[in-house]
């Protein structure tokens, strides 16, 4: 059934593509290659070093990771988890392959990242995380993590940063395709298509992902032994089984459609849409004696996220307006075998989001000192949320769930001064209404200076208080959501030094080096209760810090060789700092659990013409499953190592280019967990072969 | 030029270093022999839902010691997911595992795996008719599951009416004669009578809204404490009331109403079976020949919520599990009758039920 099943989607999907292809080869006439489409070449010029007064007044004092191009496109099957994991120093806690995968930005919480999209918030309203996993790498062109304090130019509630994910035109001139087929491990199939075509005025882009895996890998479990019994069925042996990893298929569709029209007269307008359709079945635990034919375990989720925006320049001023949607439908299931085939519900729960938002802002620049923006942004959620049905007291059928909306406005203003070209300063105010409910003030004010033009040595320190509501299921779940819950409130305090050298197309060499400390007061965390159900309460003060160190360097070592190097350190104490919940609490002053102190991750490129070898490399110190940190046989989690490689040939043909690449995951074949009874799977392949056909440029 | 790239090689010498020095074990279990005689308490610790990290620990009442991880410890592998209840019989312990979908039995000196039985939906307790019949209670499911432990083997199931798998909830069981009574809990509000002849529901006794605890005490009464629902249930949210039941007649004898807003839970009965426990914030006692209930508790609340609770069927001290902030080892606390804190200690995560040996 389930074979058939995936046929008729990729059948479909396949049609769907073939459509599309045709429909957008149409103005094929007069179309040359898109000078975008350069995505084979993966060696690049390496740029002069920016003098210190280019530095854009927008981001003074701000602490922020870009992540470029070549890690956002390195492969069609990784989502930006998975980016996330090997280029920045966040702590990424996968469930699984293709499954839940969250953030701890600085040692908080997954909802303590805010995460946007073409200016629109996208994180879950009800549960307010994002899962990572469920972002495509390929369909992200800028992204970058504004940490701590930094987020506040941009957001409020992003108590540990925040995360930006944007498209942007192709700058296409004429008729453009790409297509990357990946055959994998475990039957993995994972497919892009890209088609592009543009003028001086029109962009408009395609892209549609489709990935899809039994993910029925083999490990060896730990954790659980099988019987064997004699007759008298007492136990004469027992064993560590082999096991594949049960229930946790995956097929997941993404489609992005954007379009945008320049007037070439400083008026830019844009529209993106993007549609997801994700069947995910829940793998089930390592200590799970059940039967993977007994039970179905599974999410569905249908998304649309719409966003039109309009931006219009002049020399120093730009105002700008965004208007956007998004419709989730989620539904999970868990469903169990009656004995004749007949699959029951145990679980039927259905969710449905509307989101509507709208976005004004603004820049006003007074010379080359000044500048002040302005930014007003409206998201009105409504959330229906039915998660279980009953049979009452009077014998009527209920559902058991909620209906709410709330409205939830965020305005900030800013003046950013550089008085003289090695000092800049920028104080930002931004007010938050969630509901009825106000935030005071927040305010945040940022500092840069260069200390030496040689080295480009730049100091920043930034400061701000910031402020995160709860979320509608923390307000309003059935049973256990609690509406007297308190906004989450901190301070986060930054500062850094970064340098930069180099020398155009031999070397350069970018570093940076923070310092950070948060105070977070009235964490909510969601804790049983006697009655038997979760309930949210304000229970903890938090004091994060920590180091955050990154350099990239890069180096022609020859005209055909070519060395990139990128690393990530970051030390992240968070500890407890709370009052004990009872006389027996030893969780005050310790390692909030799952969040490991250290986490580094490295990756290297080396390129000779047109091959290139990638090395990719993380690490995640030990993690504590206990807030009181004990080291019982559960209590902690091994420290984690990943290493990746991948090998890429570009051919270069008159008609095409052609892409030919092979990844190792797990080189080393590592047993390991990530969260405690979810394991990972070892050593996996998969080649990748792509296509850029040159239209009309033969 | 050549300096940068000598550095460069050293770097990427030292990265590789770096990586390939990495390693990171899944570990692997050991074993431990145990030989626990005499008098001894288990304590089962759920553990987080959807970790895996529940566990058993054990108590010796009398040397004052407490062995933790038992169950792993002896079998080198985990317990489980949502450790959920515990009985003994001929010298075997049966523990229910919830969200493992597993019962494991054990013996209760070594603590070493004896079998198994696997095949079930969300299981809660277990209750021995016979050395080859059981009944295993099920949430998510409107069956309770028939079971031969002598080959840990279903053998049938036992149709619960006016309930769906969605809405199935059957809880704690007790034994009079050739009846079996059951507490359905969860959007439920009924006491279940089963014939153990034909394995059929016979009766059944509405009482409040979602009855936690069933007990038996010393005059044949049964003993049930509802939780009255919750603030916006559509099942509706009530005063939570504690029953007596007559099982003869099976009515309702005698209701003793809380305060609205109340949650008692945790229905326990001494050795005994005269005087009856339970938590409401505080711990309570009462004669099971009472007609009011208490107007001081036995023990009063102490900056904690109390989360399970067991009496001591021979000395009848007092046993108060503390779940903490619930992903910590919790903490159980020792009182005599008297009221006097004899012991603590540091048991596993979400400590909730007990089982004396």
């Amino acid at each position: 059934m389930k074979f058939i099943i995936h046929n008729s989607l990729f059948t479909t999907i396949r049609i769907w593509i073939s459509v599309l292809i045709i429909f957008n080869a149409a103005p094929l006439i007069a179309q040359t290659q898109s000078d975008n489409q350069e995505w084979h070449r993966r060696t690049h010029d390496i740029p002069e070093i920016s003098v210190y007064g280019a530095r854009p007044m927008k981001e003074i004092g701000t602490q922020q990771t870009k992540l470029d191009t070549t890690a956002l496109k390195e492969n069609i099957a990784l989502s930006m988890a998975d980016v996330l994991t090997f280029n920045t120093s966040i702590f990424v806690k996968s469930y699984g392959r293709a499954t839940l995968s969250t953030v701890a930005f600085r040692g908080t919480s997954p909802s303590h990242t805010q995460v946007q999209w073409n200016g629109m918030r996208i994180n879950n309203p009800m549960l307010g995380m994002t899962d990572f996993s469920m972002i495509p790498s390929y369909f992200i062109d800028d992204a970058s993590l504004l940490h701590g304090t930094s987020s506040v130019n941009e957001t409020g509630g992003g108590l540990g940063g925040a995360v930006k994910l944007s498209t942007k035109p192709a700058e296409a001139k004429g008729f453009g395709l790409q297509y990357i087929q990946g055959i994998g491990s475990f039957k993995t199939f994972d497919e892009f298509l890209r088609l592009t075509w543009g003028n001086d005025h029109w962009q408009t882009s395609t892209r549609a992902v489709f990935s899809s895996s039994p993910n029925d890998y083999k490990y060896r479990n730990h954790d659980k032994k099988e019987n064997i019994y004699d007759e008298q069925m007492n136990i004469i042996d027992q064993y560590y089984p082999i096991e594949r990893n049960r229930s946790g298929a995956y097929k997941d569709l993404h489609i992005l459609q954007e379009v945008y029209y320049n007037t070439g007269k400083g008026d830019r307008l844009g529209l993106n849409a993007w549609y997801t359709n994700s069947n995910r079945e829940l793998a089930m635990l390592t200590v799970d004696h059940g039967s993977d034919t007994d039970f179905d375990n599974r999410q569905r989720e249908h998304t649309f996220r719409g966003v039109v925006s309009w931006d219009h320049l002049r020399q120093n001023w730009k105002i700008g307006a965004k208007a956007g949607y998004i419709y989730t439908w989620m539904a999970y299931d868990y469903k169990r075998d009656l004995g004749n085939g007949i699959m029951a519900h145990m679980t039927r729960s259905r969710s449905r989001i509307n989101t509507f938002y709208g976005q004004v802002d603004g820049e006003y620049y007074i010379g080359k000192k000044w500048l002040f923006t302005a930014n007003l942004s409206l998201h009105q959620h409504i959330v229906e949320s039915r998660d279980k049905n009953i049979i009452r007291q009077d014998g009527n059928k209920a559902i058991v769930g909620y209906r709410k909306g709330r409205p939830e406005l965020s305005g900030s203003l800013s003046a950013k001064w550089r008085p003289i070209d090695r000092l800049g300063v920028s104080i930002v105010v931004r007010e938050e209404m969630f509901g009825k409910e106000w935030t005071p003030i927040i305010p945040a004010l940022f500092i840069d200076g260069v200390l030496s033009e040689r080295g480009n040595i730049v100091a920043k320190a930034s400061v701000s208080r910031n402020y995160r509501f709860p979320t509608l299921n923390d307000l309003y779940f059935l049973p256990g959501g609690n509406p007297d819950l308190r906004k989450e409130s901190g301070w986060t305090y930054d500062a850094g030094l970064s340098f930069a050298v180099g020398r155009k197309g031999l070397y350069s060499l970018k570093g940076s080096a923070t310092w950070f400390d948060s105070y977070i007061n009235d964490w909510i965390i969601w804790l049983p209760t006697p009655k038997g159900f979760f309930s949210p309460e304000n229970i903890k003060d938090v004091h994060a810090y920590g180091v955050e160190l990154q350099a990239d360097l890069e180096v022609a070592l020859s005209p055909k060789w070519q060395l990139g190097l990128n690393g990530n350190f970051s030390w992240t104490p968070s500890i407890n700092c709370g009052e004990p919940r009872s006389p027996a609490d030893r969780s005050v002053g310790k390692q909030l659990p799952y969040v490991p102190e250290f986490s580094s991750s490295v990756t290297g490129r080396l390129s000779w013409r047109r091959w290139t070898f990638l090395y990719k490399w993380c690490w995640y110190s030990e993690r504590f499953t206990m807030s009181s940190n004990d080291l019982s046989l559960s209590g902690r989690l091994p420290e984690y190592f990943m290493s990746n490689i991948s090998l890429e040939k570009v051919l270069v043909f008159n008609w095409a280019d052609l892409s030919l690449k092979g990844t190792i995951n797990n080189l080393f074949n590592e047993e390991y967990l990530s969260v405690l009874s979810r394991p990972m799977p070892g050593i996996n392949f998969e080649v990748f072969i792509g296509i850029t056909p040159k239209w009309g440029n033969r | 030029m050549r300096a940068v790239t000598r550095n460069i090689r050293f770097a990427l010498t030292l990265l590789l270093a770096v990586a390939l020095s990495g390693c990171m074990e899944w570990d692997y279990l050991y074993t431990e022999e145990f030989d626990e005689r005499g008098q001894g308490l288990f304590c089962l610790n759920e553990g987080n839902f959807q970790y895996g990290n529940a566990t058993l620990s054990y108590y010796n009442p009398e040397a004052q010691k407490v062995e933790n991880e038992v169950f792993a410890r002896a079998n080198g592998m985990k317990l489980g997911d949502v450790a959920q209840s515990m009985v003994i019989r001929n010298g075997v312990g049966w523990i229910v595992v919830n969200n493992s979908h597993v019962v494991f039995a054990i013996d209760i000196n070594t603590f070493k795996e004896r079998g198994r039985i696997t095949g079930l939906t969300s299981p809660r307790y277990i209750h021995f008719l016979s050395d080859e019949k059981a009944y295993i209670t099920q949430i998510w499911d409107n069956r309770i599951f028939i079971v031969n432990p002598k080959r840990y083997q279903i053998t049938g199931y036992i149709d619960v009416p006016n309930m769906t798998m969605e809405s199935g909830s059957t809880e704690q069981m007790v034994q009079l004669g050739d009846f079996v009574y059951v507490n359905c809990w969860s959007y439920q509000n009924r006491i279940l009578k089963i014939d153990t002849r034909t394995d059929k529901v016979v009766d059944e006794l509405e009482v409040g809204i979602q009855p936690t605890s069933l007990a038996l005490d010393c005059n044949g009464k049964l003993w049930t404490v509802t939780d009255g629902g919750y603030d916006g249930s559509p099942y509706g949210h009530e005063a939570p009331s504690l029953y007596r039941i007559d099982p003869e007649s099976f009515t309702v004898e005698k209701q003793f109403k809380f305060n609205f807003g109340d949650w008692p839970s945790e229905v326990q009965l001494n050795g005994a079976k005269d005087k009856i426990y339970w938590l409401n914030d505080d711990v309570w006692e009462m004669s099971v020949t009472a007609d009011y209930l208490p107007a001081e508790p036995f023990l009063p609340y102490k900056d904690t919520i109390y989360y399970g609770l067991t009496i001591d069927p021979q000395s009848g001290d007092v046993y108060i599990a503390d779940a903490i902030d619930y992903v910590q080892q919790g903490m159980i606390y020792r009182y005599s009758k008297e009221r006097e804190l004899l012991d603590s200690f540091y048991v596993g995560i979400i400590p909730g039920a007990f089982c004396w040996k």
